[in-house]
């Protein structure tokens, strides 16, 4: 599995397409889509987590019990841990359980990479 | 030399860019760009503050709010350019001040090829940005096309630039090329 992660606009799923050769076809956009994990590139996945967290389903449960099926997929979430803590409940978990679910992803990954301004920074 | 210098608020990326644009000036013209348009005494103190800081540096200050090309009339492009910050100038020319800050979107895309032109047409470009694209907030229409324009821009600048720096507590991260100090 191959993690990505960076600030919003920052150009994740160019990198995806132009490194993994992701087509348009191959990416589920967890924004607008129910996840699907069939296909080979998940798309904001920071949305899977603000879903999840609106069920009250903790982010890392929900992956760590679909296990085997994103173990060849292109994970991009989006870094939105920096700010300034969210006053609003939802927000404030939102952004504490996607950054717990980066974490148990980033030490599953073979590769972790990092998007600054469309360059890639290695992590792992 | 085109560098590019982003990362989060006053983490010293003013105080490196300033440093870089001297250095690249060697006994050359150095020019700072201001793109701040002032609207009040908060304002006002500010730019005395960044004047100050900037003094026996040697800098010459063009005032450019916007339309960037333009300060290439008043100026020599063998000399060496601090543009602080093109979060400053997209503010400007995507919220036009006589347009009651209506938002203008076509500003956008003019202002990141304007912004690429001039790179290219100076000895030495220094370009200042920030790093807004890391929080978890859920942000309004008008702030999410902000945000989204400026990533364009530093992208663009960032393909663009021969340097690209990233600044942390006044640490440098590298993200493309050397730095010339």
């Amino acid at each position: 599995m191959i993690l990505i992660i960076g600030g919003a606009y920052q150009g994740k799923l160019d990198f995806a397409k132009a490194n993994f050769g992701i087509r348009e076809d191959q990416i589920c956009d967890c924004g607008r889509d129910p996840a699907d994990f069939s296909k080979k590139c998940l798309w904001h996945v920071e949305q899977l987590c603000l879903e999840c967290v609106q069920k009250g389903i903790e982010p890392r449960d929900y992956f760590l019990a679909r296990r085997s099926q994103w173990q060849n997929s292109v994970l991009i979430c989006r870094d939105i841990f920096c700010g300034v803590v969210p006053v609003d409940d939802t927000c404030r978990e939102w952004r504490q359980a996607t950054a717990r679910l980066c974490q148990y992803l980033s030490a599953e990954a073979d590769q972790v990479s990092r998007i600054f301004c469309g360059l890639e920074q290695r992590l792992k | 030399m085109i560098c590019f210098i982003s990362g989060g608020a006053k983490n010293g990326k003013s105080t490196l860019a300033q440093n870089l644009t001297a250095a690249l000036a060697g006994g050359g013209k150095r020019y700072y760009i201001a793109t701040m348009i002032p609207v009040d005494e908060e304002d006002r103190e500010r730019i005395r503050r960044h004047i100050a800081d900037r003094d026996g540096m040697g800098f010459e200050t063009i005032e450019c709010g916007r339309g960037i090309l333009n300060c290439l009339d008043q100026a020599d492009p063998e000399g060496a350019f601090l543009l602080d910050s093109a979060t400053a100038l997209l503010m400007n020319e995507l919220f036009p001040l006589e347009k009651n800050y209506e938002m203008d979107l076509d500003a956008a895309q003019r202002c990141r090829e304007e912004l690429v032109r001039f790179a290219r047409s100076v000895r030495h470009a220094v370009i200042v940005s920030d790093y807004i694209y890391s929080d978890a907030v859920r942000y309004d229409a008008i702030t999410e096309q902000y945000r989204r324009s400026l990533a364009r821009i530093d992208r663009a600048l960032a393909e663009e630039s021969d340097v690209v720096v990233e600044v942390a507590a006044g640490q440098r991260i590298l993200h493309k090329g050397a730095l010339p100090l």
